[in-house]
């Protein structure tokens, strides 16, 4: 799976959304996506990559697109879309 | 060993107590990382979650990059093993305070033997589910012949009987009934970790308040909400004394941060009306009996403020619940030297330099504040807590020279 697979599933079994909601998903735009579905999401990130995130990376972790920003500090790299 | 005996105990989780697996493993032992994993994933992804943080929070606990951080700065200094059965005493107050106790006496490599309160919290319920659904899978068989969860009323001839067994407890509870369970007699070689009753507060910084941005306000005031207000000012670790650091301007901060706590109040706390109720009666009591309160005032029913002129020496007996604060100002933090004493435990700051605090409260030589945390994690439990590393304190030292 390319590292954009694994994020964009993160997302997509976390929230039980499509990969089509995904582009310009923001933190509390989904109902999902609420303060207890940010520590899922962040579980799942982590253990996808096998990462540990720093608690600012994890507060600043605002977005579907700022969050490629801040796995890029963890050597993650998020391929384009395709 | 001494065999585990029948108990008229309620099982909640796990086999009967006489067939525990008692042979301890090393500190966070691979089996129990990935029984821990698998708790977290379970509980992240359950939808009961959704409904209470407090789960949620302890379940982002025990993710796995949190344990490998844990694991980390615990160390490999000595050999290690848990030092054998753990017995857990867990509190009625803080609803998953018993996971949390569970999971540090399975991550120093015990077996466990939980006594779960009967106080009606449905987040019991939810992790017990999670945590039996796990020991019937066959991947955590260890895990599950090594710790179970129980239920039975208070009875001290039953916990007599597993003290008399156990390597190590864990006593959660108020003073009386730290000592009532600390009179039975236990194993020779029992460690017990008491929680007694704590005292804690609060320092805010006056300036800092002031020149805090909005964005930086509303953070602290979500956070000091989440000390006070997620357990009603009851966690041993939420603060009742509000000190403010410099005198000349902790008027104007006063006026900046209470309302904007209100107001934070009013969109976010279901006040019961007893509860303002009481903190009326509290109020009037405060007025009999201490002489040091000096002012007082009311914001809407959700916050009591207590004005002191000077610092009682037992301020610590004088607390109030749901928002009762009891505040004063002060120029000088040396002044804590003639009210701390051995209760105290937590004091969450805004604007101050905590390692600052740390290194005077060492070389003051205080008896009491085991921890200086920012607003917002008073209620972060973890495996150092009460002054105590607890993974240390439950694992023994296998030592070669």
């Amino acid at each position: 799976m390319s590292n954009r697979e694994t994020y964009d599933s993160a997302f997509t079994e976390t929230f039980m959304i499509e990969a089509k909601d995904l582009p310009g998903l923001k933190y509390q735009g989904v109902a999902a996506w609420d303060s207890v579905g940010h520590m899922a999401l962040m579980a799942a990130l982590e253990e996808a990559f096998g990462i540990e995130m720093d608690i600012d990376d994890i507060i600043e972790f605002s977005g579907y697109e700022a969050g490629q920003a801040i796995l890029s500090k963890y050597n993650v790299a998020i391929e384009p879309a395709a | 060993m001494k065999p585990v005996p029948d108990l008229p105990v309620t099982l909640r989780v796990g086999g009967p107590l006489r067939t525990i697996e008692r042979r301890p493993l090393p500190p966070y032992a691979p089996e129990v990382l990935a029984f821990l994993t698998a708790l977290s994933k379970r509980l992240l992804t359950a939808p009961q979650t959704r409904l209470h943080p407090d789960i949620a929070a302890f379940a982002y606990w025990c993710r796995p990059a949190n344990l490998a951080r844990l694991q980390r700065a615990f160390g490999a200094a000595h050999a290690r093993l848990g030092r054998g059965l753990a017995l857990h005493i867990a509190p009625a107050n803080v609803p998953v305070n018993f996971a949390f106790s569970f999971a540090f006496g399975l991550l120093a490599g015990n077996a466990n033997i939980v006594r779960i309160p009967d106080a009606g919290h449905p987040q019991a319920e939810v992790i017990c589910d999670a945590l039996a659904a796990l020991f019937a899978d066959p991947a955590h068989r260890r895990v599950a012949a090594m710790n179970r969860l129980i239920r039975y009323p208070r009875s001290d001839a039953i916990t007599g009987s597993l003290s008399q067994i156990a390597q190590a407890r864990l006593l959660w509870g108020g003073d009386e009934t730290v000592s009532r369970l600390r009179a039975l007699p236990v194993h020779p070689r029992c460690v017990d970790i008491a929680f007694a009753d704590r005292y804690s507060f609060c320092i805010l910084d006056a300036d800092a308040v002031l020149e805090a941005s909005d964005t930086v306000l509303a953070s602290l005031v979500k956070g000091f909400y989440d000390d006070v207000f997620l357990l009603d000012q009851n966690a041993c670790s939420s603060p009742h004394l509000v000190l403010w650091q410099g005198t000349a301007k902790a008027k104007a901060a006063q006026a900046r941060f209470w309302p904007a706590m209100t107001a934070y109040l009013e969109k976010s706390y279901a006040l019961a009306p007893v509860h303002a109720v009481d903190k009326f009666v509290h109020l009037c009591a405060t007025a009999i009996a201490l002489p040091e309160a000096a002012a007082s005032q009311r914001h809407d029913n959700f916050v009591y403020r207590v004005v002191l002129d000077r610092l009682p020496a037992d301020i610590e007996r004088h607390r109030g619940r749901n928002g009762f604060f009891y505040e004063h100002a002060t120029d000088d933090l040396t002044c804590l030297a003639g009210i701390v004493e051995e209760r105290y435990q937590t004091v969450t700051t805004f604007g101050i330099d905590r390692d600052a605090l740390v290194q005077s409260i060492i070389a003051q030589g205080l008896s009491g504040i085991d921890r200086v945390v920012p607003v917002g994690k008073a209620l972060d439990i973890g495996v150092i807590w009460d002054g105590y590393d607890l993974i240390g304190e439950l694992s023994r030292i296998v030592h070669t020279a």
